[in-house]
């Protein structure tokens, strides 16, 4: 192992890498515009107000406060809609989910319940909704809410049970700070994966390892070199993540030296892959592909973008095989819940796989023609 | 430092084979240091599983071979910073320049003080210093790669294939260059399919086929010991000159459509020949008798082309 020729190495990868806009865009800008979609999403989900429809029929004054309530309410932006208007056609027309009829008769029945005692008086609000919006469901269940509220204020009696909640956290966090670590590890894990799979086959292919294994470099000089290379690109990447995190969405993340153990694991394990692959994929097409099938349950699957408790659980189980979880683990660990235990559990994990497919990766790196 | 041995690459019984298939047959010969010495043959003939066992990157299956007095199977890592090697089907960086790459591997030779600029002006790509490698043409791209095959001054220089695939201009520009590696005394081990780069440039010529040196030494001495006919060319014959020589028991074949080359055994045939056209009345506007050239020699040594639709499969048989 030689310096010289690894930093040699490192600057003609590190060349070639900034030369290749495409390539450079899209490793550095693909994490950076999910972390841009998903990161807006998340935060207008923090704040979210439904546009909700309401047709009034009885047009008085109390049917107009219940309005107004529902709009206090903070979670809706209410329409009106004509009480002359079928609500149902109004719905299919108008691209809306869900039209919320105030009855005739709304105030005489609310007077006779209050003024009267009339507890077998009620009124019936209905709800005319497409089932096939996905939203529908979470607007009506707010919606319920609000009724019962309201419901329980006019019987005049204080509730039994009431409900306190307590965070486990010291303070509260968002869903993009439990997000943003989730992004890191598979854009490492894209970046490595595919890095080495598609530059080691091109190369192979072109015939430069063959012509490098005639000059003094060994397949450990080659092998370091490639790992440094992927480990500079992943730091890259992560700065340019958490720095428009930053700025963008204002997070906040706990940074320590957990960020680089991980990042360089993830680095290790799926550079590792990256060479098994390469060894059977003997075409740069169908090395893409492999790396598509390694890579793509592991994006979904290992709870990078969602947490894996909303999986059938099944599928929580198989997650818990992936390496990529945790990575997830850990890097959450480390950012947002500062449980170093934690975070050495999952490094402890996925450094055994890493070691593992890193060693398997080295003895399938073919340098000599006859190996 | 290398051994002061009088070759600088001895094959003694070397034989390498892929499971059924038979690629290097029990060959043995030696290159002199100072040397260009070329193996000619054909496509899957050998040459370039030779060359590569050779050059330490693919291991006999039984045999011998030495490079500057080292076994090449246990001294790769000595072996390695003599040579020079031009792969076949050579390629490099795509997005490094030309004076990069060749930065680039002088530094994995750990070279001192590379003479990045001489090997530049050796191969002619001085006005090319700065353009990335995707952007030369082919003949450019060889000569880089001659370039960096020199990089760490090597004492033998392997060229598999140079020209292969370069247009006539292109391949012309690369065997000046090889011309200069000749003059400065390096051992060059060339492999081609092409005749007239053997003819041109090498020494000593081992024609190999199916995995077997067939014969070896000098072009002259080739052709002086395989030589035992002439070839007589007719230029701008008609149609009853073909037919005349056909029915005298020859096979002449037809050249640039006009032309027809004969194959003769006896000097005592020529005039027969010269005479049944002349009797005949037929016509011809001139002759040429020579000696069979290396590429002639090559088909009736190997009974195969050199290359698909070669001079020396339409020539004279």
């Amino acid at each position: 192992m030689r310096l010289r020729v690894i930093a040699a190495n490192i600057g003609v990868k590190l060349t070639c890498f900034y030369r290749e806009k495409t390539t450079m865009f899209f490793t550095i800008a693909f994490p950076i515009v999910l972390i841009l979609v998903f990161g807006t999403i998340f935060m207008s989900q923090d704040n979210v107000e439904y546009r909700l429809c309401v047709q009034d029929l009885d047009q008085t004054k109390s049917s107009e406060q219940s309005v107004k309530t529902l709009e206090l309410n903070g979670k809706f932006k209410i329409t009106r809609v004509a009480p002359a208007v079928n609500a149902t056609q109004y719905v299919r027309d108008n691209g809306v989910n869900l039209v919320l009829i105030l009855p005739k008769g709304f105030e005489r029945s609310l007077m006779r319940r209050k003024f009267f005692n009339d507890f077998k008086e009620s009124v019936t609000i209905t709800y005319i909704y497409d089932p096939s919006s996905s939203s529908v469901a979470t607007k009506m269940e707010i919606l319920n809410a609000v009724l019962a509220g309201i419901n329980q204020e006019m019987s005049g009696v204080p509730p039994f049970v009431k409900s306190v909640s307590t965070s486990i956290l010291t303070r509260k966090y968002r869903f993009i700070e439990f997000f943003i670590p989730g992004i890191i590890a598979m854009a490492v894990m894209t970046l490595s994966l595919f890095g080495t799979v598609d530059s080691d086959t091109e190369l192979r292919q072109k015939g430069i390892i063959r012509k490098l294994s005639t000059t003094p470099i060994t397949r450990t000089d080659w092998i370091l070199s490639s790992i440094l290379y992927q480990f500079i690109l992943a730091v890259i990447s992560t700065a340019v993540m958490l720095l428009v995190s930053y700025a963008v969405f204002d997070v906040s993340l706990h940074i320590d030296a957990w960020l680089l153990v991980f990042i360089m694991l993830d680095v290790f394990a799926f550079v590792g892959i990256g060479m098994i692959l390469t060894r059977f994929a003997k075409e740069a097409q169908s090395a893409a592909a492999a790396s598509n099938a390694i890579s793509y349950p592991m994006m979904f699957l290992s709870g990078s973008f969602f947490p894996i408790e909303l999986m059938p659980t099944f599928l929580q189980g198989f997650a818990k095989l992936l390496p990529l979880y945790y990575v997830n683990e850990g890097l959450r660990a480390a950012m947002v819940f500062e449980d170093n235990m934690a975070a050495l559990r999952a490094a402890a994990i996925i450094g055994g796989f890493a070691a593992v497919v890193f060693i398997l990766g080295i003895m399938a790196t073919k340098w000599d023609e006859d190996q | 430092m290398t051994k002061e041995t009088e070759y600088a690459i001895e094959v003694d019984n070397l034989t390498k084979r892929y499971g059924d298939l038979l690629a290097v047959d029990d060959v043995s010969f030696t290159v002199n240091r100072g040397e260009v010495f070329a193996f000619l043959g054909p496509n899957g003939a050998g040459k370039t599983t030779t060359v590569e066992i050779i050059e330490t990157i693919r291991t006999p299956t039984s045999g011998k071979v030495t490079l500057l007095g080292m076994d090449v199977t246990k001294k790769k890592h000595s072996i390695v910073p003599h040579i020079g090697v031009l792969p076949q089907g050579f390629s490099s960086f795509d997005r490094i320049t030309v004076r990069e790459t060749l930065q680039y591997y002088s530094r994995l030779f750990s070279c001192r003080k590379p003479d990045i600029d001489g090997l530049i002006e050796l191969v002619n790509l001085k006005d090319k210093a700065k353009e990335q490698y995707k952007n030369l043409s082919g003949g450019l791209r060889q000569r880089l790669g001659i370039a960096i095959a020199l990089v760490n001054d090597p004492e033998v220089v392997f060229l598999d294939e140079p020209s292969t695939g370069l247009d006539p201009r292109a391949r012309r520009e690369v065997w000046e260059v090889l011309h200069g590696l000749k003059k400065k005394g390096k051992t060059v081990f060339l492999t081609t399919h092409y005749i007239e780069e053997a003819e041109l440039l090498a020494d000593t010529v081992a024609i190999i086929s199916k995995g077997k040196i067939i014969s070896m030494g000098s072009p002259r001495e080739l052709i002086e010991s395989n030589a035992d006919y002439q070839v007589l060319t007719l230029q701008s014959v008609d149609e009853k000159t073909f037919e005349i020589i056909r029915r005298m028991g020859y096979e002449p074949v037809l050249n640039n459509y006009k032309d027809i080359r004969i194959r003769v055994e006896q000097m005592d045939d020529l005039p027969k020949i010269l005479n049944a056209i002349k009797d005949a009345g037929a016509l011809y506007l001139g002759l040429d008798v020579r000696k069979p050239n290396l590429e002639e020699v090559f088909l009736k040594l190997t009974g195969e082309a050199l290359r698909e639709g070669s001079a020396a499969e339409r020539g004279a048989e």
